[in-house]
């Protein structure tokens, strides 16, 4: 029994963990989830159960589709660009060279600014009247640019916003997994007659895999609920056109005041994040089960 | 043994960290104690941005227990969307309440996010003591709010000022309102100089858009609209609205808009004047990217003829350019019948959480805003016409324009304040970014996506 006890006791450690995960993850989820059945204003004491009226109106909306075409680009572009970028930056920087460290401390440092700063200061950037952007056109004599008047181009680049600022968060995780082949490895494929692309191709990509599942992962479900970036840049306009599934959640609660709603989007997106999620997290664990 | 002890003393740690973190704050461990000593009542409730005084604790009991100030050791808290000299004229009455009374107001202006962190803050019914109301004391705060009748300065409301507060139904207000707003159309005297235009000729839509093709031709922008923050989208129609659909005395839509009978196929003609202004050039190159710092700056820099604003706007543009020439029109009407209006609606307006567990103080401070001294410079300070008889505040550049047009212009609330169900603005913004985006159909979009808002929202009201 005393045993047992001592044996059990580390259990005791996890409590304040789970009590930290039930608070914060569980409960708001299960009360979205029990908004997502209502009418509720976001505001009033009271508010009726609508069934399941606001998943019916979830697949009509005209701006789901939209937003979900937005959140998808978001998410895998983004995850697309950050990975081969990060990748490049890390096998480059994994050389020794003079000025190395600070090469690698001017890709990460925007990974540190917070994501609503950094797209404010992209906003001064690429506004229409003062921006820096069509400031520098004006001396080359060439008109100036609305650059995020048209929802595609504001897609395209809050998706670029995003990978130039997170970028250095996947250059870590390569130079860290590539840090960790044993050099031996290249040597004895020098030695076989390797090219450096078959090196490449044979030994490091399979030997990053686990980065590359950490580093696509981190991404792809940063990219699925991006939030600042947008609203700084904006502001999930024209109209809906750059919204994505977590901007039109705050949209439709603070603006729309149709919490209801809103909770019923919040679910729709925590579904889709975790069903791509486990969708990839299989597809990786299988690939790097068979290195 | 030694890993052992480290553990417990660690895991001890936690648990005495998460108690601690659970626990009331020292403020009011020390607040409760003094009330326990002083025997005046139990606790209030904790609001969670406030610390509570004991229910019942009159000024009295609490001067003559310590010999110290009437509200010492009592915590006010006060949210405001108001922000610039505004609010630092609301903070010069709040400083003076305090050294007077011997209360602490937590006095913050969140800005941007007011609105988003009063709903929230009224779904979990944990309001401030004082907030302002932003336009809404009755259809949105109203339930929230303790009414105000019986308060002494009650009686002095100017006649504009009840108009604007006083709900209907039940003749109760809500609300002190320190100023009243009344708006028209922001002009740039420069430019319009420049361009050739009188605007007391200006006094239907259509001679406003021919005036338009002037000031375009001479080289300015005519409408500037800061369209990333898309509430600037909405102010046009709530602008225009009215002429459209309420002000006509023989041809009206109001009744219709109340009682839900309204035919959205009447919305088409204003969405359509914003679509041909749009079509012809008339509003700014960046009006669905540029913000509402760019459209003030634009106006204050002498580019821009017009602006759909409220009047607070003209000082924030002076700050920018003090010599900035500004003046104020009113609305044209959209028939030769009708004549142009003005719009009227709530500017600084404070209001008492019904449930404050500090309401004889907070109701207190209200009372200071209701001084005559203190009223006049915080709508000075706003640019405003205070909203008492005999109060005279002074409104600046627009002095002048504003007289002439409250004598001759009635004066019509808000559109979507009164005539709208509660949460429909965000419709108004939304269609309009996609008229100007120049989407295909989105006038008739327009029309159909507020007939379908309009129908959901009364079914929930």
């Amino acid at each position: 029994m005393k045993k047992t006890i001592k044996k059990n006791i580390i259990n005791i450690y996890y409590i304040p963990a789970l009590v930290l995960f039930g608070i914060f993850v569980i409960y708001p989820l299960l009360k979205g989830l029990q908004l997502s059945f209502t009418n509720w204003d976001g505001f009033s004491q009271n508010y009726s159960n609508v069934g399941w009226r606001n998943y019916q109106a979830l697949f009509k909306d005209a701006n789901i589709k939209t937003t979900l075409i937005n959140t998808v680009i978001y998410g895998f572009g983004s995850t697309l660009l950050q990975n081969v970028l990060g990748l490049a930056y890390a096998l480059f920087l994994n050389r020794k060279f003079t000025g190395r460290n600070v090469a690698r401390a001017v890709i990460y440092v925007p990974a540190m600014v917070a994501s609503l700063i950094m797209g404010y200061m992209y906003y001064f950037i690429l506004q229409y009247d003062g921006g820096a952007l069509n400031d520098i056109l004006a001396v080359f004599g060439l008109e100036a640019v609305d650059w995020l008047s048209k929802g595609s181009w504001a897609v395209i680049l809050i998706t670029l916003i995003n990978s130039i600022q997170f970028v250095g968060v996947s250059m870590i995780l390569y130079l860290a997994g590539l840090q960790g082949i044993p050099s031996s490895y290249y040597e004895a494929a020098e030695l076989d007659g390797a090219s450096k692309w078959q090196s490449f191709r044979h030994i490091t990509l399979p030997l990053l895999l686990p980065a590359i599942t950490s580093s696509v992962m981190l991404n792809l479900i940063g990219g699925l609920k991006l939030f600042d970036i947008i609203q700084a840049l904006t502001a999930g306009g024209p109209g809906f056109a750059s919204h994505s599934l977590a901007t039109l959640v705050s949209y439709t609660y603070f603006r729309g005041q149709n919490a209801g709603y809103s909770a019923t989007i919040g679910i729709f997106s925590f579904v889709l994040i975790m069903a791509v999620s486990i969708v990839l997290m299989r597809f990786f664990t299988k690939k790097e089960g068979d290195v | 043994m030694k890993r052992k002890m480290i553990s417990l003393v660690l895991g001890v740690c936690m648990m005495v960290t998460m108690m601690v973190g659970c626990s009331q704050k020292p403020e009011q461990l020390e607040n409760e104690e003094k009330n326990t000593t002083e025997n005046v009542g139990d606790a209030g409730e904790e609001d969670g941005a406030s610390q509570e005084a004991p229910e019942g604790a009159s000024s009295e009991e609490a001067s003559s227990d310590e010999g110290g100030k009437k509200y010492e050791g009592i915590t006010l808290s006060f949210m405001s969307n108001i922000a610039g000299v505004q609010s630092e004229a609301m903070e010069e009455v709040i400083a003076q309440f305090e050294a007077e009374t011997g209360a602490v107001v937590e006095y913050s202006s969140p800005g941007a996010s007011y609105e988003e962190l009063m709903k929230t803050k009224m779904a979990a019914n944990q309001l401030p003591d004082l907030f302002t109301t932003h336009g809404w004391s009755i259809a949105r705060y109203g339930q929230y709010l303790e009414p105000l009748n019986g308060q002494e300065w009650a009686s002095r409301l100017s006649e504009s000022a009840k108009q604007v507060v006083v709900e209907a139904s039940s003749g109760n207000f809500y609300c002190l309102p320190v100023d009243v707003d009344v708006a028209g159309i922001i002009y740039n005297k420069t430019v319009l100089d420049a361009a050739g235009v009188n605007v007391d000729e200006l006094k239907t839509w259509d001679a406003f858009a021919e005036s338009l093709g002037k000031i375009k031709e001479a080289g300015y922008t005519p409408i500037h609209i800061g369209g990333k923050d898309n509430w600037t989208i909405g102010q046009f129609f709530d602008w225009v609205a009215p002429s459209y659909l309420i002000t006509d005395e023989a041809n009206n839509h109001r009744d219709a808009l109340k009682d839900g009978s309204f035919d959205w196929s009447n919305w088409k003609g204003l969405a359509q004047m914003m679509a041909d202004w749009k079509a012809e050039g008339y509003f700014n190159t960046d009006c669905l990217t540029a913000d509402y710092n760019a459209q003030i700056k634009a106006m204050a820099e002498d580019k821009v003829a017009f602006e759909f604003l409220g009047n607070s706007a003209v000082t924030e543009m002076q700050s920018v350019n003090p010599d900035v020439d500004l003046g104020l029109m009113s609305v044209p009407s959209s028939s030769d019948t009708d004549e142009p209006t003005l719009i009227g609606g709530e500017r600084i307006a404070i209001g008492v959480w019904k449930d404050s567990a500090n309401k004889e103080a907070a109701l207190e401070l209200l009372g200071y805003f209701a001084q005559d001294e203190n009223m006049k410079n915080v709508a000075t300070a706003d640019g405003a016409p205070a909203s008492f008889e005999g109060v005279e505040s002074d409104t600046g550049i627009i002095k002048d324009d504003l007289a002439k047009y409250m004598s001759q212009c009635r004066i019509f609330p808000y559109f979507d304040r009164e005539y709208l169900p509660n949460g429909m603005w965000d419709d108004m913004c939304i269609t309009g970014a996609s008229i100007l985006a120049e989407d295909s159909g989105a006038v008739d979009n327009a029309c159909s996506a507020m007939e379908e808002s309009y129908k959901a929202k009364l079914e929930v009201q």
